[in-house]
């Protein structure tokens, strides 16, 4: 558990940070956000002590950082910055390995765990664990700062906009990643964003900062549909109904399907069933492309009714957010979008009208919420922003 | 062209009745077969300078080096040639035509290694000129040639020169590296002793190598030291050696990117650590370049101090120069070059084998 009571940073004149206290549960994913300048990245340093507070107290799990020798604080605490900053004159196995040297582990300890970090964020290290830096994609450079912050397996993670220098296709691949990660790992996480999207996607608790101070702390559904103040509602954005979509996973409507390795006509034609489609996958199940049942039995063959399809480019994954999977469904022209996992097996399918029961749910529950009302629900802690409105 | 042209029209080689009064000049063709070989190649090197191809680096290449070769053999035939029952005494040298056609081959050469992609096609030539080298040396004559006599005659003296020579800048770029890295890194931490350090070393860069002898005598002398010998030489040399080492490990620590930076200290490196497991391998590029410029100038700056009595190649210059024999003053020049080449080549490969193929350009696909 990270507690931050009452910090604040100050640069000569300027603060930074001004007097800001809350608490991440073990285990939790707290996402800081704000707009640029706001001091994110100065309230994340301060719990590495990369930047020491002028005032108030960071404690984990009970202890205050400030009685722990700075370097054995952090080579306990996993960070992962935006430009990534990996060494480039060390490979991608080196540059992981980097914290376990530090604690002055033995070889044989780190190298296998090296090797399953590797694996877990998505690089094979058959292949990627002897490259250099220079030549990997932005993406990959990114997984490799994320394997390199966890190998040590440290309880808590910082990591500051760790997927912002990457195209949006890469950076929805690895928040999926992330999530996935993180179930399984269940480190506690202080992220920073200023991706209202990418903030609603990973977090358990969302931390919303303007110049300095913490305007609100509380789940993402809770400032989409009670922000503390004017200014949390505009920051959250307006499209709500769409935002509330970022926090459904398609593991959560999606529903199994049929599906054939193909051949025969006769084999394809009884996978169809009565259904419309019938998936094709390979002998391992990895999602190969589609045949449309209807062309099929207007005696085309099924080569020809087939689709042949890319799982990368054409599925979502369980963790895949709901919002993501229907912008793909947009994107295709499709009212179903197959669901694979992470090997790219076919898992499932997830369909429009699925999406479509659980925006009707979001609808109703927006609809109460009357612009005045949501401005009336402004505490009175803030009499700052009620003058502002008034 | 200048080469062709060299050859044929300037003296190629000076026929002289003894080793210091000047003789008659002769031109290429004294040489025979050697010479029309000669001619031959300098304008294959011509028409594949002029044609280009895919090859063009390869036969430049070639012709580079077929005309070197063909320029010591045909300096051996022409000295034994004209030497032919003459007395011990007359002496054969190197005439102006023979060194532009040097001059055109070392041009060709270079042109050749840098529109050669292959580094197996350069390796292959040149161990071959180093072999053909080697060959004309013990067959081809070469012995005859003044140079090569002022050599027999001073052999232990030179070998002794060198020595000196290496020792002198030697201890001059070993002073710089251990005082120039210190300073580079302390001036990458600290602004004062960046501008401080730097300043004074570039303006010591400024001063003529003569008159630092000079102005060293003053200091010297108050700490109770000649200004003679070796003492004031090297600490003359390692003042020169300083700065090329110093700017160069300021720049390359000062050029490591913030962000790494960054990132070592967030998994907890100390500051030391920092220095010698991120910093120093990613400025290393620079440090050793700085390295080689500095053993390269001070290799030339040595000579100079043979005048305050330190020793080295410079001893056989200057009295080549005051006895008018310039055959002697090339004996020491010309190994103060092979030196300063040997210097550079054994710092690029130094280089190629220390520094991590993460961030060296080329060597990763
Ligand atoms: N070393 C410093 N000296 C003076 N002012 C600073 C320093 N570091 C940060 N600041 C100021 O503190 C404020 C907060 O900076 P911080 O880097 O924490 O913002 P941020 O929320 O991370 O912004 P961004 O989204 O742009 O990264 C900014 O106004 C910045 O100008
Ligand atoms: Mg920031």
């Amino acid at each position: 558990m990270i507690t931050l009571r009452d910090v604040t940073k100050r640069y000569g004149e300027v603060t930074a940070v001004d007097g800001v206290s809350f608490e991440v549960p073990s285990g939790e994913v707290c996402v800081l956000i704000g707009p640029s300048g706001c001091g994110k990245t100065t309230t994340l340093r301060m719990i590495n002590r990369l930047i020491e507070p002028t005032s108030g107290s960071i404690e984990i799990d009970g202890q205050d950082v400030m009685s722990v020798r700075p370097e054995e604080l952090r080579r306990h605490i996993g960070y992962v910055i935006q430009s990534v900053g990996l060494f480039p004159h060390l490979t991608v196995a080196e540059n992981v390995a980097t914290v376990p040297k530090l604690l002055g582990w033995e070889r044989r300890r780190y190298e296998p765990k090296v090797r399953e970090l590797l694996g877990i964020v998505g690089l094979p290290p058959a292949e990627y664990a002897d490259k250099y830096p220079r030549q990997l994609s932005g993406g990959q450079a990114q997984r490799v700062g994320v394997a390199r912050a966890l190998v040590a397996d440290p309880p808590l993670l910082l990591m500051d906009e760790p997927f912002g220098a990457v195209d949006p296709l890469t950076r929805e691949r690895l928040q999926a990643e992330f999530v996935r990660i993180q179930r399984e790992l269940k480190k506690t996480v202080i992220f920073v964003t200023h991706d209202v999207d990418e903030a609603i996607k990973l977090a358990d608790r969302i931390a919303l900062m303007r110049s300095g101070n913490l305007e609100q702390y509380d789940t993402p559904e809770t400032l989409l549909d009670h922000p503390a103040s004017k200014f949390v509602h505009d920051f959250m954005g307006s499209d709500r109904a769409l935002k509330r979509l970022g926090r459904a996973r398609v593991a959560n409507v999606m529903r199994t399907v049929e599906s054939t390795t193909g051949g025969a006509r006769s084999v394809v034609a009884e996978a169809c069933g009565g259904s419309r489609f019938v998936y094709l996958t390979d002998e391992r199940g990895v999602l190969e492309g589609w045949v449309d049942c209807k062309v099929l039995d207007a005696g085309t063959p099924p080569e020809e009714a087939g689709t042949t399809v890319d799982w990368h480019e054409a599925a979502v994954h369980p963790e895949t957010t709901l919002k993501d999977a229907l912008s793909r469904m947009l994107g295709f022209g499709f009212r179903n979008v197959a669901v694979v996992d992470a090997d790219g097996r076919l898992v499932g399918e997830v369909s429009l009208a699925a999406i479509e029961g659980t925006m009707a749910d979001a609808d109703t529950h927006i609809a109460n919420l009357e612009e005045g009302e949501v401005l009336g629900a402004i505490p009175e802690e803030s009499p700052a922003e009620r003058d502002e409105l008034t | 062209m200048v080469a062709l042209a060299g050859c044929l029209l300037l003296p190629f080689v000076e026929f002289r009745p003894n080793r210091i009064v000047s003789g008659t000049f002769e031109t290429v063709f004294v040489a025979g077969v050697a010479s029309w070989a000669l001619v031959a190649l300098i304008a294959l090197a011509l028409v594949v300078a002029l044609a280009p191809g895919r090859v063009r680096g390869s036969l430049l290449l070639v012709a580079g080096a077929g005309m070197g070769l063909a320029l010591l053999w045909a300096l051996g035939v022409a000295a034994v040639h004209l030497q032919e029952g003459a007395p011990a005494i007359v002496r054969v040298s190197v005439g102006p035509g023979a060194w532009l056609v040097g001059l055109g081959a070392l041009i060709v050469w270079f042109a050749g290694t840098r529109a050669t992609a292959s580094v197996l096609v350069r390796r292959i030539a040149g161990v071959a000129v180093l072999l053909g080298v080697a060959a004309i040396a013990m067959w081809g004559g070469l012995g005859e040639l003044s140079l090569a006599r002022e050599y027999a005659v001073q052999s232990r003296r030179f070998w002794t020169l060198v020595r000196q020579h290496l020792v002198l800048a030697g201890t001059g770029v070993g002073f710089g590296v251990l005082i120039g890295i210190p300073l580079g890194v302390a001036a990458s931490r600290n602004r004062v002793v960046r501008d401080a350090g730097l300043g004074i070393a570039s303006v010591i860069q400024t001063i003529p190598s003569m008159a630092m002898l000079g102005l060293l005598i003053a200091p010297l002398a108050a700490l109770g030291l000649t200004a003679i010998g070796t003492t004031p030489a090297v600490i003359a040399l390692t003042l020169y050696a300083l700065l090329p080492i110093m700017r160069n490990t300021f720049v390359g620590l000062a050029g490591v990117d913030a962000a790494v930076i960054d990132a070592g200290r967030g998994m907890g490196m100390g500051r030391l650590q920092l220095l010698l497991r991120v910093e120093a391998p990613l400025a290393l590029p620079l440090v050793i370049e700085g390295v080689r410029a500095a053993a390269v100038l001070v290799i030339g700056i040595a000579a100079v101090t043979a005048f305050i009595g330190a020793g080295g190649l410079g001893i056989l210059v200057f009295q080549g120069w005051g006895q008018q024999a310039d055959d002697l003053t090339l004996l020491g020049a010309i190994p103060m070059v092979v030196l300063a080449v040997l210097a550079d080549v054994s710092m690029r490969g130094l280089r190629r084998l220390v520094v991590s193929p993460g961030i060296e350009e080329g060597t990763l696909t």
